[in-house]
């Protein structure tokens, strides 16, 4: 399976650059605090953590990394959610965050019971990718959706939180191949195929990168 | 008004953030009863701030965010910067709830400048007369605005010169023009993607007219293309309110107090509007800035939600809102966008991608097209989290697919549209049922597209694609996505239709005055900043004229 994240720009990480003119200290900061500074919970229940961790596994798949090296994303959504910081809305119909995020883990175990008779954390991958899918496509069973919207809830909450928070990560940069960080250097070579001599290439080049 | 400036340096007592990490002095008024009060210090309230002060009026500008410092609070970082952005709850409602809380908001000294695509583009002659031109459209409130092209003008060229827009030696559209006071940018691959597929196709296209240096201004540098324009600017070189009229209203004697949240605006028993009520983290329980008049400068939702909220026996209904008008036809502009794979490498982010490159072809009624009224293309380029949700908001990706996906992020290329969306009564911001943290209900906010928006998008969506196309891009996707909040407190010449006059200053309450957004009668295919502080340096010519009248008191 970790072949299929095969990197395509092989031995670039972006935190290399770290002592480079692209990172300045606000940024050094700001990811410093996301890299060590990895929250203990403190608004799930250990089982409320288990079925989100589950979930969040499904969302945004890392079969190809050990514990060690994988992008934390659970601790930054119950930090969000301890601290209650909102994203400056929510639909009409839903219910402010934290009530949300609690009825749907309730309302994954619901459905998990109705197809397959167990808990979430109970079922196989390939099952909890049709729960998942169920929530997705908007009448998935379970007493809670009935009144909770499970497709925006999915989507505008769930998928997004968790791909805000993954691509967040220098792991997730270096992947993509994002140049990351550049003040206060910023950027020369911005035409079409245009690549810095810092930024990540996908083939050796005569330049020296810093 | 004009009283001796015998200013003792103890008045002077403040401190401020200056642009480069260091702080200037800042005059304390906040005993005084001041000529104007202004909630809100972004594109309206900072750009009228500054001329008011200039002209020798006492100011107060309250801000509800922090007051920035460039080389301290902005990182090059997309989820660092999330407090730039207005996040406290809003009800976001209609047919098409539209998303708040990000792009469409700002929070601090400088407001959405501080992350806003600095295209500073002006509005075009028709945009002023659409219901003289279009006539009675069904479902839709359209108004001629009480002001025209010409009126604006010598505005538009007064904003453009404060902020050195970079722009074409010829803009192809619009009325002949004064050339841009500085140079055009390079254009990075996104736009040259743009440029190429136009070319091919003949649609004319053009270097967009920036706020951002292109040559040293003052002690601003020029651009060095980082790329992190919409997550504040590290170097100065945009020409941000934080940055530009800020520190000109400061240096004139206003006082620009952050971190004060207005939440009521107090009037007398002859209706004649007398303080600001707010709160402000570090000192305790309410506090009152006494002015003789007072300037609601908030956006499209803390505007009428202010208002909404200042009601009282004499005001029932809120604040300059015996119209009912206030918080009616609440717009926005479709901001639908179309991503293409590019064999060539991109890097969608690099270098000041909004804007870049713009045709405004489309940017008006095309007879035979099924929809009045058209929409600016441009050039965008989202980073990675910002463009991981594109994908799966729009293309529904999740799991492994969506991991995969993003491996060609330094391969896709984007545009966006400007699209105009007409006004309708029913989208509108009210009161919520539920309260904020200080006890003000939260705005609910109402928005449904009109019949010729969905034409229109489908339009846009197909003229992006076939661009794209054009310039070799493949497999190219949809992104629906809304952005800027217009109207909710219109101008108009009529009190009965329109919350305020054509200088901002409200029908019912004549020393209350609203610049920002919310005036816009219609919402215009353009960015909307230029226009706002166009309007916003009318605006202080007006009260300049007015009071040397004795038409308003100060």
């Amino acid at each position: 399976m970790s072949e299929e994240f095969r990197p395509r720009y092989p031995g670039y990480d972006v935190l290399d650059r770290w002592n480079s003119p692209d990172w300045d200290d606000p940024t050094r900061e700001v990811v410093r605090r996301r890299l060590e500074g990895i929250p203990a919970p403190r608004f799930f229940t250990p089982a409320e953590l288990a079925t989100l961790e589950a979930a969040v596994e499904r969302i945004l798949p890392q079969p190809d990394r050990g514990p060690e090296a994988r992008v934390p994303i659970v601790p930054w959504i119950d930090a969000k959610l301890a601290e209650d910081f909102r994203d400056g809305f929510r639909y009409e119909g839903m219910p402010a965050q934290r009530e949300l995020w609690r009825s749907a883990l309730v309302g994954l175990d619901q459905t998990a019971q109705a197809l397959y008779g167990r808990q979430f954390t109970a079922i196989e991958d390939e099952d909890r990718d049709e729960v998942l899918r169920q929530l997705e496509q908007g009448h998935p069973p379970g007493e809670i959706w009935a009144s909770l919207g499970s497709g925006r809830f999915f989507r505008d909450t769930l998928c997004a939180t968790v791909v805000r928070i993954y691509y967040a990560h220098p792991t997730a940069w270096s992947e993509t191949g994002y140049s990351g960080p550049s003040s206060p250097r910023g950027h020369i070579r911005k035409w079409i195929g245009g690549v810095d001599p810092w930024e990540p290439h996908e083939r050796p080049t005569r330049w020296k990168t810093e | 008004m004009r009283r001796p400036r015998q200013l003792a340096e103890a008045e002077w007592s403040l401190r401020a953030p200056d642009i480069h990490g260091d702080a200037v002095p800042m005059r304390d008024r906040s005993g005084e009863v001041v000529d104007f009060c202004i909630v809100g210090s972004g594109a309206g309230g900072g750009t009228l701030g500054a001329k008011l002060a200039e002209a020798g009026f006492s100011v107060v500008i309250l801000e509800a965010g922090p007051h920035w410092d460039p080389t301290r609070d902005f990182v090059s970082d997309e989820a660092g910067s999330s407090r730039l952005y207005w996040t406290e709850e809003r009800i976001s409602a209609g047919d098409d709830p539209i998303e708040l809380g990000a792009n469409n908001s700002g929070r601090g000294v400088g407001g959405s400048t501080v992350h806003y695509s600095m295209v500073a583009m002006r509005a075009h002659p028709d945009d002023f007369r659409r219901r003289t031109l279009e006539g009675n459209v069904p479902g839709a409130e359209l108004r001629d605005w009480p002001l025209s092209y010409r009126d604006l003008e010598p505005y538009y060229e007064e904003v453009e010169e404060d902020l050195q827009v970079a722009g074409p030696t010829r803009y192809p559209w619009g009325p002949r023009r004064r050339r841009y006071p500085q140079r055009e940018h390079d254009l990075n691959a996104c736009a040259k993607q743009l440029v190429y597929g136009c070319e091919r196709l003949g649609i004319p296209v053009a270097p967009a007219p920036i706020a951002t240096l292109s040559a040293p201004h003052g002690d601003r540098p020029p651009c060095v293309y980082r790329g992190f324009c919409n997550y504040g600017c590290t170097t100065n070189a945009k020409s941000s309110v934080l940055v530009t009229y800020i520190p000109r209203a400061i240096r004139a004697g206003a006082e620009v107090r952050a971190n004060a949240t207005a939440i009521q605006v107090e009037h007398d028993a002859e209706g004649r509007v007398t303080a600001v009520v707010y709160l402000r983290a570090g000192q305790h329980g309410v506090q009152r800035q006494r002015a003789r008049n007072v300037v609601v400068a908030g956006y499209a939702v803390e505007t009428p939600r202010l208002l909404l909220h200042s009601a009282s026996s004499l005001f029932p209904h809120g604040l300059a809102n015996s119209s009912g008008w206030v918080g009616r036809c609440f717009m926005v502009h479709s901001g639908d966008q179309v991503f293409a794979h590019f064999k060539d490498r991109i890097n969608q982010s690099k270098a000041p991608p909004p804007g870049g490159a713009i045709t405004e072809h489309f940017n008006r009624s095309m007879p035979g097209s099924g929809f009045i009224c058209g929409y600016t293309i441009e050039v965008v380029g989202p980073h990675p989290a910002d463009f991981a949700r594109r994908l799966t908001l729009s293309r529904r990706l999740w799991g492994a697919a969506l991991r995969k996906e993003m491996l060609e992020y330094n391969y896709w290329s984007g545009l966006g549209i400007v699209g105009e969306v007409l006004p309708q009564r029913h989208n509108r911001i009210e009161l919520a049922d539920e309260s904020d943290g200080n006890g003000v209900p939260i705005a609910r906010v109402v928005f449904s597209y009109h019949e010729n928006e969905k034409r229109l998008i489908q339009h846009a969506i197909g003229e992006m694609t076939r661009i794209l196309q054009a310039a070799g891009g493949e497999a190219s996707w949809a992104a629906g996505r809304t952005a800027h909040l217009l109207g909710g407190c219109r101008m108009g010449a009529e009190p009965g239709d329109s919350v305020v006059d054509a200088d901002g200053r409200a029908h019912d309450v004549r020393n209350l005055w609203v610049c920002d957004g919310s005036l816009f009668p219609t919402s215009l295919a353009v960015n909307p900043s230029l226009t706002i502080q166009a309007i916003a340096s009318r605006m202080a010519a007006r009260i300049r004229t007015l009071a040397e009248r004795r038409e308003i008191q100060v």
